[in-house]
């Protein structure tokens, strides 16, 4: 492979690197995104909570925070960003119950602050209220402190989205392209990884859970990260009706949150316990499972295990250990020029158009030359979905392409033209395909659709089906063919 | 065919749906329809390689594929229509029918009747919280009987298997006979899940270790399956400290349990029963809403796939009956209740008109016991065990005697002494 140059080298495909790629495709400046796994947004992009313009927790923040500002900053620009990218985006708003005056005296003191800032526009609802807006919340809640403006994205598909509209403006994408490491001339960076040298003048670290050990790469190991994991539970669809706000409730014991939320998909997602953990364990303990579900039955007691399609633990990285009064990093580097680090901590998706804008200010105090890029378009559509298609345009797609009268997925009703369409836009892998299209994402979790996927994705890349992974590098699915171990042994 | 002129449609087409078709068939309903996703009739049996199919239903012991074949000559031979590669995605209230296929895009139905014979699926990993790290690896049994079966492939070379279910058993000596070391079967309860009969043809005979009262506490491996932590459980099904062991093994088949599939039945409005996991249903299989039927796995999971076509067979015939006639009479009145130590018994009500059959599920194994339903029935056991549903018949004479009596009959399992 020869020599790839570039002016600004992004590292990271999650949420921020590549909100900040699409950012900097307005202009007419090489860029290249590096991603180490096989799609973009499985680190703690993944991992986040569907919900964007926090409320109550983020009223929360300090405002000499520059985490607020980026936070608050961004609450206008998402909508908009959604729909020019179009991906879904809803305002579901969200309830911070009250269960007593203690409570109730901390969101009015909040309620006011935030009037102050001029990002107000909570309300309190009394007891009956709340129950005729939410029927399946408890008893205990006398009220609630209401924000209508929060609302919910799917994170992943807003990534991917955001670099496919930075591929058409441009931006060049390199996916399972690990950083080995840097090194640094006086004038540029030469970055080694898994497929060869990349020389650039501007570095934006946006690695997420490694944006510390990228930046001590380049010596510019000017802040401190704590991991801290968190844990998230996903309910059937079934339930998707249960409740029609984020629900957030402040939670009874330090190191735990307690947030349930419908997501974009029709699923409730419920967020519970963050606590330091090594980092890169990604594993959940029967523990922290069962806290999570103490937890969310204090908010609708009505809810049961069984219900619990899958779980997973995602990881955010801290600047200090104390879960909620972190500050995030935005910044050029305090020693190496030309170097800007990134990592919101939480609530990255939230906080991300603000930081684009900002990091693309950054790059022009160290040097980066922004002249706007003529053939720029910040549109991108979004490839069908075809169970949220109308029937007479369900009809239309499967006459152009029959593909799409063919369900793989059943519980989700992905169809195959679906999946080949995802193929087309880059997925590579199983769960590429599952993030892309919610193939797998349903109730049996795969069961059904995971022989067929695997045969789609075989033919389609013209390798035999032994080769597909879950998610890349070793994750094959499939070791042997029949009788290949017979044949070993005899 | 005209779509319009559907009398019965069947959806699925597995020992359940072509059943239900044929029978729907034979009692004069002219245009009968099974409408089947995959690209063959006979739904899961065609990965089902093993014998033991038919022995009750033909008296002779098939594999699933022939089971499925006499099934699908006599679909062929009475005409009845098929759509394959269809699926089915939308079930109103009011019976109208949207499925999809490549051929037609969208088409739409409005069946004079429908028998709803979608079979079951699989408990996954995500439900059974099984804490660990997300490697690649992890399968239903299920699924991997397909993967094997069917596409010819084999997940993994050291395989541990999660539960006794049927199907887990099945793909132990499946994956033996492949040349895949299957470790250990872990089974939470302290008795396997599945047929007698599996688990010494599968087990026994294969010198398959068995761990009862274990159960996978932890998976490992980032990328593909490393290892699986398993341990002790108290009676409280609680893993017990110190009674941790790691086994090496790439794959984790899991055997935990199947669900009845009910998306389409949901989706339509009709009532479900939690227990049964499926609709609730009349002895005529009619679901709560009228001209709506079910039969087989959808309803209740069966133990055998003889059964599984008995009973679709019921709604079949009721189905075509309905069609042909518009009304079937009033429903039945008389709800069937569990009791003590029952799980779950379909049908869920009666009329008292005709013989019929009751499926008992039970909760938990007990010894000596008795099986009383109201004051119509009893039978003394020796052992009752959840792995094996009971079958109990009472005739239309018995059930004349509660007519206009009583509208509940509480089915319950009490101990009882055995003379030695």
């Amino acid at each position: 492979m020869g020599q790839m140059e570039t002016e600004v080298l992004i590292i990271g495909g999650g949420v921020l690197g590549a909100v900040v790629a699409r950012e900097l495709s307005r202009y007419k400046v090489d860029v290249i995104l590096v991603e180490k796994e096989a799609d973009f947004g499985w680190g703690s992009t993944k991992t986040n909570m569907c919900i964007v313009c926090q409320g109550a927790d983020t009223l929360e923040f300090r405002p000499e925070y520059h985490r607020s500002k980026l936070v608050w900053d961004s609450m206008p620009l998402t909508e908009p960003l959604c729909q020019e990218i179009d991906v879904p985006f809803k305002r579901v708003g969200e309830l911070a119950l009250i269960r007593n005056n203690e409570e109730l005296s901390k969101f009015q003191k909040l309620k006011s602050r935030a009037e102050k800032i001029g990002i107000g526009s909570h309300k309190f609802l009394d007891q009956e209220t709340l129950r005729q807006m939410e029927p399946h919340v408890t008893r205990q809640a006398i009220g609630a402190l209401y924000d209508p403006n929060i609302a919910i994205v799917d994170p992943v598909r807003l990534t991917i989205a955001l670099v496919e509209n930075a591929g058409q403006n441009g931006v060049k994408v390199m996916r399972e392209t690990e950083v080995l490491g840097i090194s640094q001339k006086v004038n540029e960076f030469e970055v080694e990884t898994n497929r060869g040298p990349i020389k650039c003048r501007f570095i934006v670290n946006a690695a997420g859970t490694s944006v510390d050990r990228i930046a001590r790469l380049v010596n510019s190991d000017d802040f401190v990260l704590y991991p801290i994991r968190g844990y998230v539970g996903i309910f059937d669809k079934n339930l998707g009706g249960l409740i029609e706000h984020e629900i957030h409730m402040r939670p009874d014991a330090p190191g735990q949150m307690n947030i349930i939320t419908p997501s974009v998909h029709g699923n409730l997602f419920f967020g519970t316990t963050m606590q330091p953990a090594r980092r890169g364990d990604y594993s959940t303990t029967r523990r922290i499972a069962q806290i999570g579900l103490q937890n969310v039955r204090k908010i609708i007691p009505d809810l049961s295990e069984k219900d619990i399609i899958n779980s997973f633990a995602g990881f955010l990285m801290f600047r200090n250990w104390e879960v909620g009064w972190h500050e995030c990093v935005v910044q050029a580097s305090l020693k190496v020029p030309r170097f800007i680090s990134i990592c919101i901590g939480y609530p990255g998706v939230s906080a991300a158009p603000a930081t684009a804008r900002e990091v693309t200010e950054l790059l022009r105090r160290e040097g980066l030359r922004l002249e706007t890029n003529p053939g720029f378009s910040p549109f991108r559509k979004a490839p069908p979905v075809f169970n949220k298609l109308s029937e007479e345009e369900q009809m239309e797609l499967v006459t152009k392409d029959p593909g799409y009268g063919h369900v793989v997925c059943r519980c989700e009703t992905v169809t195959e033209g679906e999946i080949v369409e995802a193929l087309r836009h880059g997925a590579t892998t199983l769960d590429g395909i599952k993030f892309r299209t919610r193939a797998g994402m349903g109730r049996c979790q795969g069961g059904f659709c995971t022989p067929r996927v695997v045969k789609i994705l075989a033919r389609e890349l013209g390798i035999p089906e032994e080769k597909i992974t879950k998610k890349g590098r070793e994750s094959r699915i499939l070791l042997y063919k029949t009788k290949e171990l017979l044949g070993a042994e005899l | 065919m005209k779509y319009s002129d559907v009398d019965v449609a069947v959806i699925g087409s597995g020992p359940a749906g072509m059943a239900a078709a044929i029978k729907a068939k034979e009692e004069g309903a002219e245009h009968v329809l099974i409408l089947e996703r995959q690209e063959q009739l006979g739904g899961l049996l065609h990965q089902c390689v093993h014998n033991g199919f038919g022995l009750l239903y033909f008296g002779q012991d098939l594999t699933g594929p022939e089971y499925a074949h006499r099934f699908v000559e006599k679909v062929r031979d009475l005409g009845i229509e098929v759509l394959l590669e269809t699926m089915v995605i939308r079930i109103s209230g009011d019976r109208k029918l949207t499925a999809a296929n490549s051929r037609e895009g969208t088409i739409f139905l409005r069946p004079k009747s429908i028998v709803l014979a979608m079979g079951c699926r699989e408990r996954s990993r995500g439900q059974l919280s099984i804490p660990g790290t997300r490697p690649a690896g992890i399968f239903t049994a299920g699924t991997a009987q397909r993967l094997v079966n069917v596409e010819g492939f084999i997940p993994g070379r050291k395989v541990v298997i999660l539960g006794s279910g049927d199907i887990g058993m099945i793909m132990a000596r499946r994956l033996t006979l492949e040349g895949v070391e299957v470790k250990a079967v872990v089974e939470i309860l302290p008795y396997i899940g599945g047929l007698i009969r599996n688990e010494v043809q599968c087990l026994y005979d294969f010198h398959i270790p068995i761990l009862l009262e274990h159960t996978v506490i932890q998976i490992h491996g980032e990328q593909r399956v490393k290892a699986v932590t398993i341990a002790k459980v108290d009676k409280n099904k609680r893993p017990v400290d110190g009674t941790e062991q790691n086994i090496e093994c790439d794959t984790l088949l899991l055997s935990v349990g199947l669900i009845p599939e009910n998306e389409l039945s949901r989706m339509a409005g009709v009532d479900l029963d939690p227990l049964a996991g499926g609709p609730v249903v009349d002895e005529r299989r009619e679901t709560s809403i009228p001209g709506i039927f079910a039969g087989g796995n959808v309803v209740h999971v069966h133990d055998l796939v003889d059964d599984v076509s008995w009973e679709a067979e019921i709604a079949g015939a009721w189905a075509a009956k309905l069609a042909q006639k518009g009304d079937l009479g009033k429903k039945g009145k008389i709800i069937l209740r569990p009791g003590r130590n029952i799980r779950s018994i379909v049908p869920q009500t009666i009329s008292g008109q005709n013989d019929v059959t009751l499926y008992i599920r039970i909760k938990e194994m007990e010894e000596k016991v008795q099986l009383r339903i109201g004051a119509i029935y009893n039978q003394a056991f020796r052992v009752v065990k959840p792995s094996e549903i009971i079958k109990v018949n009472l005739l239309q004479k018995e059930l004349n005697s509660l007519r206009g009596k009583t509208t509940e009959l509480i089915a319950e399992c009490e101990p009882f002494d055995l003379p030695a």
